[in-house]
Order: structure tokens, then C-alpha cells, then sequence
């Protein structure tokens, strides 16, 4: 019976080292006579049998790179392990090398001194743009300046009425993922009503640039179109009240829309990726509520003077949304 | 027999502790949960339906009906404060505008009327920046009440080894606030009660009569 015990327990005491309980140890010595322990003094243990230990309890090695290092001489090879996640850059963050609109776009007709100055210009400016004509046209055989307006336009037409309508999946297809947050934001509980009555001029293009992200021949192609055109704007709010523009005054809009494709990938398309707002642009409708605009920090003794005190206007600066 | 089969059953286990110590070891453990839930929310966290009423898009209006008001929902869970004392300053800013009803609470004794000012305060922004409301001080409040939270329990102690479960309050406090002016309510006088009273007497119906 004891020399079963000690049998059975010989593997168990192999695993989780000696360090059993003194009732074993004083069994192994009056077994092994050859060990020759000092006689125990009375220790109080523990009788009830501790069914399960668990094997981290016994374990030999507890920091990692210890049971690595065991792990390499007993030959156990473990693959390494990739922590890595996969992410696709399908659009660029941003418009690279924007295009400056001439001053009074729409305004002068070419057929004055101003006007012609302001074709030359743009024919100078195009220089760069015809080179990176060329490039797309390496990757996308159908690309041409005369054509490609129209389809843009169609795009801007079609990504604004799925925004009206709010359909996330089509709206990505014709949009980028830099635009995508920035026509969607604050706009979930709103419902914006917009029309496009009809374009002025027919849409041109006026810049064209092929910025490369990343590595060096991760191209992208970025196109902008100069679009003047009448559209209505209505926005409403949570409660189905008018907050901005009308429905009924329709308004001549003068943008300049900037579209993207990756060009390295065949599956890609051409998409709105921003617009660019210039420095001289008219000043937008004020929303329909007041708004209190701050004034300025008084200390106690001081009093507030209207005739000194100025509304600050925001700085004339080219942006691009 | 039976210490053998024992014995041999402790052999097996040993042997498997010993596979199951390597494994352990050596893999790192990596389970992939599976995420089909529809009830989300567990027992503890409470329903947030109060917060919810905001993010209601309203059904267009047609164009003869007034304007739409514009109502503002807000709360603040697990204040450390009693529901019943919370109540009398709820009650009290009921149908109050919004300046007179934060006035009021600055001056006020109890603990709650802080804590009650800085969620009217917290209201108001919110609905000026996020719900297109455009007087901060047009707004009143309409609803005012305060809820039960989750309370934590303790023992105390009695005398002669008695104890009782004693409860560490909390409480939520709701409030709407809507754009306009408070509708007045017209105070009902004693003669307006007994017309009421000759009315529903007049309205009886006799069954089974001739």
C-alpha cells in the first residue's frame, strides 16, 4: 500500500518538485531508509487532501522570459506571432498643392483687362497641371479634361442627394473617407433639403495634381472643378424647424470641388474628396436664431463701453473643406 | 482493489497535470467571444430611456400648426442623496422658468438644490449648443422628478448582537426643459368644483328604467 502511494506519487513529485506536505516527506523517510531525515517534530498540517493543485502552484520557472529560455532548450519552437492589423489608405488627408481661385472668378468677363489677365494666369498655372494630366492618363486611359467635368458634376449631384437621404453606402462609393466625416458631422438628427436647379456655367477643370502617400509610387490623382451653379438649400433641425437657407430662394453657388482617385488600384473611382473655400469668397447667410458672441473679459471695476469695443471679424484665409 | 484503482487514477491525473502545465505554458490563451446580443444592458446598469428622449427626430409639421417647441431632457444617476428629500426641491422648480427656478435653488439650504442647479445649468447649454434653442432664458421646466438609484447596503450594528441591513441612499433626478412660456394653469375655484360635481350627477345613466 505505501509503496504504491510512493509509486503513484513519484510522477506528481517529478512536475511539482518536494514540496508536498511534511506527511509525504516523513512517509518517504521511514520508507528510505537510506535518506535518513532528522526525526520531524510534530508540525500540524493540513489532513484533508488537497485534490486539485493546480500546476502553476508547483511551477519551476515563474517569469516569462525564464520559461521561454526552457521552452528554447527543450526545442519547442513557438511561431512568432504578428500583433498586426491590416489598414487600406484609399484616400489622402488632405488637398495637396491647392488651387489659389483668381480673384473676382466669376465676376469679370474675359473680355476686359482684368479677365485676360486672369486667363493668363491660370495658363501658367497649368503647366504643372499637365503633367500630372499625363501621369493619371498613364494609370487611367479614359481620363480627359474635356469629359471628365461632366462626370464630376454628376458625382457632386449624386453624393448630395444621398446625403439628403442619408444613404451611408452609396455616399461612401462617391465619396471619400477624409469628405465623408466632414459632410456627415452634426447632421444625424437634421434633415437637409437640397436641390440643384441648374448649372450656370458649364463645369471646367482647373487643377490637377498626383501627390504619392507613403511610399513612392502610391499615386493619387486629385482634380479640381470649378462649378458655378444655382441650388436651394433648406437645413431643419431635431423639431422640424427651419434653421438655415429656404427652400423657395434658390442662390448662385460658386465652388471649386476637388475630387480623388487612387490611381494604383484598379478597383478605385473617382470620388469627392473636399472643396475649396477662397480668401475673397462672399460672406455665407447668417443662420436664422441670434447667437451671443462674447464680449470681452472686464474686470470689476471696469464698465463695458459699445463705442470702443469692436465685433472681430474672422481673418480673409483661403481654406479648403 | 479500490486503493489500486485509485492509485491508478492518480498515475493518470498526474500525467495529465503534467501535459496541461506544459500547454498552459507555452500558448497564449486566445478565445474569440461571440457577439450576437440583443439585450445588451445587464441588471446593474438601470434603463437610460431618460437620456434616449433626446435623440428623437420629430415628425415633420405641416404648415398651418405653430412652431414646434423645443424640449430638452437631462438627468444626473446615483446622486448621494435622498429620493424623498430630493422630491421637495423638485416639486418646488416645477413649471418655474429656468432663471427664476436656478435663483431660487442658489438660495436654498439643502444639499440637492446644488446639485439640482448645476444639472438645470448643464440643461441649458446643451440645449443652446445642441438643440437649436435660441434664448437660453426662454426655457421652463416642465418636468421635474426624482427617481430611486442604486443603493448600497451595510450592516449596523445593535446592541445584544443585533444588527439591521442599513441603506446608503442614492437617487437620480430627471428634468425637461421646453422653449417658451410656462402655460398658466388657472386656479380652480370652489364654484368651478361644485359645477363639475351638478355635471357628472346630470351625466348618470339610469339603467333598467322605464
Amino acid at each position: 500500500m505505501a509503496a504504491c502511494i510512493t509509486r503513484a506519487l513519484a510522477p506528481v513529485q517529478r512536475v511539482l518538485g518536494h514540496n508536498l506536505t511534511g506527511k509525504t516527506q516523513c512517509l518517504e523517510s521511514l520508507l528510505d531508509p537510506a535518506r535518513r531525515c532528522p526525526p520531524p517534530t510534530l508540525v500540524q498540517t493540513r489532513t484533508k487532501k488537497r485534490h486539485f493543485i493546480p500546476p502553476s502552484v508547483g511551477a519551476k520557472h515563474k517569469t516569462f522570459s525564464e520559461q521561454e529560455s526552457k521552452a528554447k532548450a527543450a526545442g519547442v519552437v513557438v511561431r512568432q506571432q504578428y500583433m498586426e492589423r491590416v489598414i487600406n489608405i484609399t484616400c489622402t488627408a488632405g488637398i495637396f498643392d491647392p488651387y489659389i481661385p483668381p480673384e473676382g472668378d466669376a465676376r469679370l468677363s474675359t473680355l476686359s483687362k482684368e479677365g485676360l489677365r486672369q486667363r493668363t494666369e491660370q495658363l501658367k498655372q497649368s503647366a504643372g497641371s499637365q503633367l500630372a494630366v499625363r501621369k493619371i492618363k498613364d494609370h487611367d486611359p479614359d481620363f480627359n479634361t474635356k469629359g471628365f467635368p461632366a462626370r464630376a458634376q454628376e458625382i457632386f449631384i449624386e453624393a448630395h442627394a444621398n446625403l439628403t437621404s442619408f444613404n451611408k453606402e452609396n455616399l461612401h462609393n462617391l465619396v471619400t473617407e477624409r469628405c465623408y466625416p466632414e459632410m456627415v458631422r452634426g447632421n444625424r438628427y437634421k434633415t437637409l433639403r437640397w436641390s440643384f436647379l441648374e448649372s450656370l456655367e458649364p463645369p471646367r477643370v482647373v487643377h490637377v495634381r498626383c501627390p504619392d502617400m507613403v511610399s513612392k509610387g502610391n499615386l493619387y490623382g486629385q482634380v479640381t472643378v470649378r462649378m458655378h451653379s444655382k441650388q436651394t438649400l433648406a437645413i431643419y433641425d431635431r423639431f422640424r424647424r427651419l434653421m438655415y437657407g429656404s427652400e423657395a430662394v434658390p442662390r448662385d453657388v460658386l465652388e471649386y470641388v476637388v475630387f480623388e482617385r487612387h490611381l494604383v488600384s484598379p478597383y478605385s473611382r473617382w470620388r469627392m474628396h473636399g472643396k475649396i473655400v477662397p480668401a475673397w469668397a462672399p460672406p455665407k447667410d447668417p443662420i436664422i436664431k441670434t447667437i451671443m458672441i462674447p464680449g470681452p473679459q472686464l474686470k470689476p471695476w471696469e464698465e463695458f463701453e459699445e463705442s470702443n469695443y469692436e465685433v472681430p471679424k474672422p481673418k480673409a484665409v483661403q481654406w479648403h473643406k | 482493489m479500490a486503493a489500486s484503482c485509485a492509485v491508478g487514477l492518480g498515475v493518470s491525473l498526474a500525467r495529465g497535470l503534467v501535459r496541461y502545465a506544459e500547454a498552459s505554458r507555452l500558448l497564449a490563451p486566445c478565445r474569440v467571444l461571440p457577439q450576437s446580443c440583443i439585450h445588451t444592458t445587464t441588471a446593474l446598469e438601470g434603463n437610460k430611456n431618460w437620456e434616449r428622449k433626446n435623440r428623437v427626430l420629430h415628425q415633420p409639421q405641416p404648415p398651418e400648426e405653430t412652431r414646434r417647441a423645443a424640449e430638452v431632457f437631462h438627468c444626473r444617476r446615483q446622486i448621494k442623496y435622498s429620493k424623498d428629500k430630493m422630491w421637495y426641491l423638485a416639486k418646488m422648480i416645477r413649471g418655474m422658468t429656468i432663471e427664476q427656478a436656478i435663483a431660487q435653488l442658489e438660495f436654498n439650504d439643502k444639499k440637492g438644490a446644488a446639485i439640482i442647479k448645476e444639472v438645470l445649468l448643464e440643461a441649458q447649454e446643451m440645449a443652446v449648443k445642441s438643440h437649436n434653442v435660441e434664448y437660453k432664458s426662454n426655457l421652463y421646466v416642465a418636468e421635474s422628478f426624482s427617481g430611486k438609484g442604486q443603493y448600497l447596503k451595510r450592516i449596523r450594528i445593535h446592541g445584544r448582537g443585533m444588527f439591521g441591513i442599513m441603506d446608503k441612499v442614492y437617487c437620480h433626478y430627471f428634468v425637461k426643459l421646453v422653449e417658451g412660456v410656462a402655460p398658466t394653469e388657472e386656479p380652480r375655484t370652489g364654484f368651478d368644483q361644485a359645477k363639475e360635481y351638478v355635471q357628472q350627477l346630470r351625466n348618470r345613466t339610469i339603467i333598467h328604467s322605464l
